[in-house]
């Protein structure tokens, strides 16, 4: 892939927390290539640095180190931490987001929370009413924003990141205590935007199963480090079909099949065969039979999502 | 940038009840300055002169600092809730308008207080039944005191913006006014911050203060605002922010 064609890239990029001598790395020499156009899922335990990462390609909080460059411009470049307030702003006119919970003005109505930031942005506040219909917002607007539910003020915090037709939208756990209806509304307005207003999107979850709903591309983060990113594609194929029997004596088993050249592997009381037909199936077995070894157990089993999420962070996840 | 910040400020602004503080608190000096002036007559007799002396002393002394603390802490508390620091610092317009954008709705208030109080002086004069009009210097130790109390607000508004307490910093105002008045009836007024409003209100004194020694006072207030603000930006660009 063409390296201008990812909008947000970041080599190295390091944050360590503490003084010299006692540093912990909350963020450890991540390097991010978000593709333009895709939804890019940011998953990772509680803890992992998610946030932190997001925060940094805000300039919300100085990194200790690496380079980050967004929507072609670099933002921190090599030796010099110091944030440049010029691609600052630059990248910060083509920036929405929502990061933890969002921000909102309780004393002041929904519309005039955004008129704020309208005036901030530098956006005509017409574009208020389109941002309120694309959250199915328009009828809440009058009323004040302390005065709303959590998931309503999400809604408007995404309305808020919406205004100005950002380029790239960065949303920090956007379904964080969501009711599961709430959760699917805003899965579905996510979704939506890529393709409706050319946008990209970077979208932080610690579960699992949303980034598998919503997202593309997938990085996951695990203890301030990247342990995994490529296409959502590419992470299922970890999870493919697997057979799985259990014999009387698995090594004679293992023999007969290997003399077979049926191709399997050891994996402690069971014997795995990759994806199996079902001519193959029947070969294998009358293989086994033939040399008098007992058939226990057949079964197809498929590697979860979670399984390979566990076995890339050895964390379990909250699902 | 700056233009939209002011108007982001003011935006704000909207709903809230703190001018009911503002509107109210400053008739308390101003009585308390008019019931001295009547109980000392017999000391107290250049009229209108006294009666500054007697109002500035309760208002710059005591009130306008916390006063003008309260409302800074008002206008920080209100980023400090609801994450609001993330978004604030999210836009796109350069930390030091920000700041600034606040310290303009500050200056802002300030001024309204300091026009406030001289009309309160005015109309606790005609109430005593004093004769035709004040001197135009007292008019002119308002814009002085305007001066003076910018030192102490853009002071406070930094505090408020370290500090995520709301009483914390009004305490320091406090504080800050009783070393002032202190340092303002020493030699040392010109160069201590919570002084320069006491010295440019001419507060509890009818010969002016400053006479001779404007120039230092002019250039210290000016030299504080500069240094408070270039420092309170500094921080804002250096510092992580935390929500």
């Amino acid at each position: 892939m063409n390296k201008n064609s990812f909008v947000i890239q970041t080599t190295n990029l390091t944050k360590a927390y503490g003084k010299s001598g006692q540093t912990k790395d909350v963020v450890n020499k991540v390097n991010l290539a978000v593709p333009q156009g895709c939804i890019y899922g940011f998953l990772g335990p509680n803890g992992a640095g998610k946030s932190t990462t997001m925060k940094m390609l805000l300039g919300l909080i100085k990194p200790t180190g690496g380079e980050i460059s967004i929507l072609g411009t670099p933002f921190v470049s090599q030796g010099k931490t110091a944030l440049n307030e010029k691609s600052r702003l630059t990248i910060l006119k083509q920036t929405g987001s929502l990061i933890e919970s969002p921000s909102y003005y309780g004393h002041l109505t929904g519309r005039e929370n955004l008129e704020i930031i309208c005036t901030l942005k530098n956006v005509p506040t017409k574009e208020i009413s389109q941002v309120l219909s694309i959250v199915r917002m328009e009828n809440q607007q009058d009323k004040k924003v302390g005065h709303y539910s959590l998931g309503m003020k999400q809604r408007l915090g995404l309305a808020s990141a919406l205004l100005g037709h950002p380029k790239l939208l960065l949303l920090d756990e956007p379904t964080n205590g969501l009711d599961p209806a709430g959760i699917q509304e805003m899965r579905e307005l996510i979704r939506s935007l890529p393709e409706n207003y050319h946008m990209t999107i970077m979208v932080s979850s610690h579960l699992l199963s949303e980034i598998d709903q919503m997202a593309d591309y997938v990085g996951i983060i695990n203890k301030g480090q990247l342990i995994f990113q490529d296409s959502l594609l590419r992470l299922h194929t970890h999870s493919k079909k697997q057979l799985r029997l259990r014999t009387g004596n698995n090594n004679r088993a293992l023999c007969v099949l290997n003399e077979n050249k049926i191709n399997c592997t050891m994996d402690k009381d069971f014997l795995l065969f990759p994806e199996t037909s079902d001519d193959e199936t029947a070969r294998l077995i009358s293989a086994l039979v033939q040399e008098g070894i007992s058939v226990l157990r057949i079964e197809e089993y498929q590697k979860s999502l979670e399984d390979i999420f566990l076995s890339l962070t050895g964390k379990q996840v909250s699902l | 940038m700056l233009l939209a910040c002011m108007k982001s400020e003011q935006l704000k602004m909207r709903r809230s009840n703190i001018w009911i503080a503002f509107l109210i608190l400053p008739i308390i000096p101003a009585i308390m300055g008019t019931k001295n002036y009547l109980n000392n007559l017999a000391i107290l007799s250049s009229e209108w002169s006294s009666l500054w002396t007697q109002e500035t002393l309760f208002y710059s002394n005591f009130f306008f600092a916390p006063l003008i603390a309260v409302c800074c802490s008002y206008l920080w508390r209100m980023e400090n809730q609801n994450k609001n620091r993330h978004m604030l610092f999210t836009s796109p317009v350069p930390v030091r308008d920000i700041f600034l954008g606040k310290f303009v709705s500050i200056i802002k208030i300030t001024i309204a207080v300091q026009l406030w109080i001289y009309l309160l002086y005015i109309v606790s004069g005609k109430l005593v039944h004093l004769p035709g009009f004040p001197s135009m210097q007292t008019f002119y130790y308002t814009l002085r005191g305007i001066l003076g109390g910018m030192v102490i607000a853009a002071l406070q508004l930094a505090f408020s913006m370290v500090i995520r307490s709301f009483a914390v910093p009004i305490v320091i105002a406090i504080i800050g006014s009783i070393t002032g008045l202190v340092a303002s009836n020493s030699c040392y007024g010109a160069y201590f911050p919570y002084s320069l409003m006491m010295l440019g209100m001419n507060a509890n004194k009818t010969e002016d203060m400053l006479s001779g020694n404007g120039a230092v006072f002019f250039i210290s207030s000016l030299f504080y605002l500069t240094l408070i603000c270039l420092i309170a930006i500094l921080i804002l660009k250096r510092q992580d922010v935390n929500a």
